[in-house]
């Protein structure tokens, strides 16, 4: 039977290959949607293993929502044991895009908002709207956003000290 | 040298004011056990704003090339969260108990 650490190495390890998928698809000009979508399941996967050890697998195997509160702690702490300052605007981003990709997984409903990159969505106007069609105007996923590229790489590094 | 795990406690909790302004204050959760490596330091960090999830530890490796030599656990609560007897009993059902508090700089 697996441990807790098992679990956590193996969350970890699967949120790698959620992160190479995604630059793959990036480089491929694939949809936002689908970028997003690994990188959505990659952050998702990251934090399990950072709560699997603590917390154990059963107790989060079925858990949702806690990408938000526990991605930027996860970014606070390895900026402070690698002696770095995050500015503040890169802590806002930090959060920022942590609630915005929690909302983007179908699984969790925020603030009774729809928008998902999976699943066609009904918006309050009554249109219904497709993933692949639509843009995401919260998160600029951007190699040009340097926000993103550092969380994209604390994503990695992080999934990399479990993952051994 | 390896550091205690108090030092090192200290130092993790100056790390994390100097980059979450909204930190208002960080506990060691006792028991510490210094003289076994394997278990982890476990702090209680009161952070204004944090979403409320009760007791949800997350745990970091040890790692040596970080010159972190001990896991590391950290509750985060709000401090609504803090004052509240749910999660006082929680952490007392995983064995731990609020201590010193850690400063700032």
């Amino acid at each position: 039977m697996g441990t807790n650490q098992d679990w956590a190495r193996a969350f970890a390890r699967q949120a790698l290959c959620d992160l190479d998928a995604r630059e793959k698809l990036t480089r491929a000009d694939a949809h936002k949607c689908h970028r997003l979508l690994f990188l959505q399941m990659a952050a998702e996967k990251v934090c399990k293993a950072y709560l699997t050890v603590a917390n154990g697998h059963e107790n989060v195997s079925n858990t949702h929502g806690y990408v938000a509160k526990h991605l930027p702690r996860i970014a606070v702490y390895f900026y402070g044991v690698t002696g770095n300052r995050m500015a503040e605007w890169e802590r806002r981003a930090i959060e920022s895009f942590a609630r915005e990709i929690q909302v983007a997984a179908p699984a969790c409903k925020d603030d009774n908002r729809e928008d998902n990159c999976e699943y066609p969505w009904e918006d309050g106007q009554g249109t219904v709207r497709v993933p692949c069609e639509y843009n995401f105007p919260k998160i600029d996923d951007s190699a040009q956003n340097n926000a993103i590229v550092k969380l994209i790489r604390l994503i990695r590094e992080a999934s990399q000290s479990y993952a051994a | 040298m390896t550091k205690s795990k108090l030092e090192t406690a200290k130092d993790l909790a100056k790390a994390h004011f100097a980059n979450e302004p909204r930190l208002q204050h960080v506990y060691i959760l006792e028991p510490l056990n210094e003289t076994d490596p394997r278990e982890p330091i476990k702090l209680l960090e009161v952070v204004e704003g944090t979403i409320e999830r009760g007791v949800e530890p997350i745990a970091f490796a040890a790692d040596r090339g970080l010159g972190i030599d001990y896991p590391v656990w950290i509750v985060e609560v709000s401090p609504r969260e803090y004052g509240d007897e749910q999660i006082s009993r929680a952490l007392r059902n995983h064995g731990w108990r609020i201590a010193d508090e850690l400063p700032a700089t």
